[in-house]
């Protein structure tokens, strides 16, 4: 690799045309300020540290204690956040008064409201549980109270009957009867036990079945639901319940009857029989119930209070402790000096943050009263630096459409400087009409006049996206309006706005205007696309012609633009061999083909001349020695044409052979010269070896260097005719856009218009604004931005662009909260 | 000539743009190179474009055919 010298000195550099300048530092921080140190130059955030500790497990390392620290905080933020969230308390935005207060403190505080919240839970919870079994308890002693009442109701009926059957049919048998009843019945009620309690309604039946079965239907069960759903106590949950009471007989019953309502989650409850107990049962547990409601609601409007006070400094505390966090972090990627005192860190930073870091550094040491101060040095490396653009909110958008296809090299040339205009303009090259420019004009400016408010709040996907790309949209827009006036449409419909149109009728019956067609009676039309095209036979025929011919001009001009950047990335980095060996014949090869086709299709137009351009190119390689008959549009062409055939053909080997060969020599000379001057100095081979570059003894494999060469020769010259045939897609996007817009207004708006009635036309203009924003304005615009994407990440950015780079990833207090988000 | 007119035009304006760059948002030589340069590729693009559209239309070979039911 040649050196990386500076640019061009005739001007200044250009901004964002080339990365920022950087240089690897060191620092050494005495290890009592070292806490300090980092927080200062987080503040600036323009250092990215290198991890010197890499080959150490995250528990090895110097800080792990306190990064554990500032975890375990975290995680203690993280539980008040969700208790705050539970409570609906939000957290008030970033406090106005920035209290300082260090992580010692926040530890003790946070502990101390750690201990206090989850007792307070615990305390609630369990007044919860209390609660609801009491309002269960309440519940069974209703419903079953209502069962026995019934029952005894049915049974004192049955024994008036009976008794009435007594009196009133007095015969042999009763006294025999009599006497037997009571004593059976008295055995019996002995044994008869029952159970109450409340099952979930869900599982009332199979509770039944399995009851039954398991019994042998000696059991007796009656269940009532509940109307509302009750909350059970031990899971929390609302659910609907039935109240059951079940009467049995003999103790292995009951056991069998236990175990099952255990299965069923069936809540008991004990049930006294005495009608005058459960009364009195009843007004106690509503007393309790009523001095229970008010202990929790106290118990939660103190937890609502402590969540408040926490809520209102939750989002300092938690900046505090994420800042921390990072700190220490960055600390571990130090490495320890043998006697412990200081630490020895090294990272990239721009060249003009040099003076920004010396001061936070200065000021580190005065703050934290150290006797020595922290020592900065610049390191010599070749190792490969890291890319910074210095973007604003305005390029930032572009330079991210850059990115998405590779970050540049160091100090390569940026396209996001071209992209800038071009995107936009090739983008509305396929979106051309000013109606739909004026509409994305309308709401991105919405967007940026209300910038303010959105970047500070969280958007939706699709919003972020198009919030983020404002800018962008902007551009876009304001090209479509523009370049919707040259192709003079307007919802696709055209206007004469800069004179008459150049067309008119050749008498004046207008006889042959079907037929032949008008005549060109003035200069030409000023500015765009003659209005009486529109609606004409002829349109489209004239229209593909004018918007092929037009994207091939786009394309050869944009594809020299990209091949006289690899120029200047050449000239930056001293790369002759580049300039000669592959600027210059890629030059000649693209612009002698189809830089003369661009030049004969303007021949074209200012002549006027009938020659067949497919004609022209096909046999300029089939035959090219033939004479061209009519298709001769200048003279000498057949001579012009072969000199620029030979000279394409020479570019090709040009371009393929002596490149590999040069840079074996160049290898070669330097090796030769580095195996006789190794031993110079103590200091240089120090420095190297403090640069630990692993690239510095390359291998110079020369089939590697070979193939490459093959493989980029072939892609250029097959990519040559695929990228100007790429570009038609500007053709077939606008094409597609107009006709569909021509459609949307013809066959919608108006045929409404031509029914004359109100609700028809209504309904018309609906659907053509639906039309028009769903498909038009969001579809298409979408498809032309995917489109204009391509045509700069890959047409025009892989004639200079390398893209192997990696982000310039400084540590910065003021990125920290975006990456967690 | 129109062609050469407006071709004026568009270049008069491409001056009056940098004019106002350089002159409403004076941020550095980096910063107004940049902003020169953006100018004139946005130029470029917006005459290339008018450039092609007129001559296209400059010496026709097909006229407007209006359709029959017009």
């Amino acid at each position: 690799m040649a050196e990386h010298g500076g640019g061009a000195g005739c001007c200044p550099p250009m901004d964002l045309f080339r990365s920022e300048p950087m240089h690897l530092v060191q620092v050494i921080i005495p290890i009592e300020s070292a806490r300090l140190t980092v927080s200062y130059l987080g503040d600036i955030g323009l250092i990215q540290f290198k991890d010197l500790n890499a080959e150490k497990s995250p528990f090895q390392r110097t800080y792990a204690g306190q990064i554990k620290r500032c975890g375990e905080l975290a995680r203690k933020l993280r539980l008040f956040k969700d208790q705050m969230s539970k409570a609906d308390v939000t957290p008030s935005a970033k406090s106005e008064a920035k209290t300082d207060c260090n992580l010692d403190d926040l530890e003790v505080n946070l502990g101390e409201l750690e201990a206090e919240l989850t007792e307070i839970n615990a305390n609630s919870e369990k007044l919860q549980r209390g609660y609801n079994e009491l309002v269960e308890y309440k519940l069974v002693l209703q419903k079953a109270g209502e069962f026995f009442k019934a029952a005894e109701r049915s049974a004192a009926a049955q024994q008036r009957e009976l008794s009435s059957h007594q009196t009133g049919e007095e015969s042999l048998e009763t006294p025999l009867l009599k006497d037997q009843e009571p004593t059976a019945d008295q055995s019996k009620q002995v044994k008869l036990g029952f159970l109450t309690g409340l099952v979930p309604k869900g599982k009332a039946m199979a509770f039944e079945r399995i009851l039954f079965r398991a019994t042998r239907g000696n059991v007796f069960l009656r269940q009532a639901s509940v109307e509302e759903a009750v909350i059970d106590p031990s899971s929390g949950e609302k659910v609907e319940k039935n109240v059951f009471v079940v009467f049995f007989s003999g103790e292995r019953a009951k056991s069998k009857i236990l175990k099952i309502c255990e299965a069923f989650g069936a809540n008991r409850y004990s049930f006294p029989e005495d009608l005058s107990k459960q009364a009195q049962m009843i007004t106690e547990v509503s007393g309790r119930l009523s001095e229970l409601k008010t202990t929790i609601d106290t118990g939660l409007l103190h937890r609502g209070n402590l969540l408040e006070t926490i809520g209102k400094q939750y989002e300092q505390w938690n900046d505090l402790v994420r800042k921390e966090k990072s700190i220490y972090h960055t600390l571990n990627m130090l490495s320890i000096d043998v006697t412990k005192k200081c630490l020895v860190g090294e990272g990239w930073s721009p060249i003009f943050a040099t003076q920004q870091i010396q001061d936070a550094l200065q000021k580190a040491t005065i703050d934290s009263k150290s006797q020595v101060g922290a020592i900065f040095q610049v390191l010599h490396t070749k190792e490969l630096p890291p890319t910074y653009f210095r973007t604003n909110k305005f390029t930032d958008s572009f330079q991210t459409i850059v990115d998405a296809y590779g970050v540049a090299k160091y100090q390569e040339a940026n396209p996001g400087v071209y992209t800038v205009v071009t995107f936009p303009f090739l983008f509305a090259v396929m979106f051309g009409d000013w109606g739909h420019g004026i509409c994305i004009l309308l709401a991105t400016l919405y967007l940026i006049f209300r910038e303010k408010k959105y970047s500070s709040q969280k958007l939706g996907d699709i919003m972020e996206m198009t919030f983020g790309g404002r800018y962008v949209i902007l551009l876009m827009s304001l090209f479509s309006i523009y370049t919707g006036l040259i192709y003079n449409e307007f919802f696709s419909v055209p206007f004469e706005l800069f004179s008459p149109s150049a067309y008119a009728c050749r008498d004046a019956a207008c006889s042959e205007a079907t037929t032949i067609g008008l005549i060109k009676v003035r200069d030409t039309y000023p500015f765009g696309v003659d209005p009486a095209w529109h609606g004409s036979r002829s349109e489209l025929p004239f229209l593909n012609s004018l918007k092929m011919k037009m994207s091939i001009l786009l394309g050869v001009a944009q594809m020299n633009l990209g091949i006289i950047l690899s120029f200047f990335n050449a000239l930056h980095f001293r790369n002759a061999v580049n300039i000669w060996f592959q600027f210059i014949p890629q030059m000649i090869f693209l612009n002698g083909l189809f830089g003369y086709l661009s030049l004969l299709i303007i021949v074209k137009w200012c002549t006027g001349s009938k020659a067949d351009l497919y004609h022209v190119m096909i046999y300029m390689f089939l035959s090219p020695t033939d004479d061209l008959g009519e298709n001769q549009l200048f003279p000498n062409q057949k001579t012009i044409q072969l000199v620029l055939l030979l000279l394409s053909l020479i570019a090709v080997p040009w371009m393929l052979l002596p490149k590999p060969f040069i840079l074996k020599a160049q290898h070669n000379r330097t090796h030769q010269g580095e195996s006789y001057t190794a031993l110079q100095g103590t200091e240089d081979s120090l420095q190297v070896e403090a640069g630990h570059d692993p690239h510095d003894h390359e291998e110079f494999e020369f089939s590697e260097v070979f193939v490459h060469q093959l493989i980029h020769t072939i892609e250029f010259v097959l990519g040559a005719v695929s990228n100007t045939a790429s570009y038609l897609r500007l053709w077939a996007l606008s094409l597609a856009h107009s006709e569909l817009s021509t459609v949307f207004y013809e066959k919608v708006l108006l045929l409404a218009w031509g029914y004359n009635n109100v609700i028809i036309l209504f309904v018309g203009i609906i659907v053509f604004i639906f039309a028009t924003v769903g498909v038009l304005l969001v579809m298409e615009t979408l498809s032309a931005f995917l489109h204009a994407l391509r045509l700069h990440w890959v047409e025009f950015q892989n004639k200079f662009y390398e893209g192997d780079g990696y982000k310039f990833a400084p540590f910065s207090f003021a990125l920290l909260g975006n990456e967690e988000e | 000539m129109g062609f050469l007119l407006t071709t004026l035009a568009f270049a008069v304006i491409g001056i009056i743009a940098s004019l106002c760059a350089r002159i409403c948002c004076n941020k550095g030589p980096s910063a107004n190179l940049f902003h020169l340069t953006l100018v004139i590729t946005a130029t470029v693009c917006c005459w290339m474009m008018w450039a092609i559209v007129y001559l296209a239309q400059m010496n026709p070979l097909i006229v407007p055919i209006l359709s029959e039911s017009e």
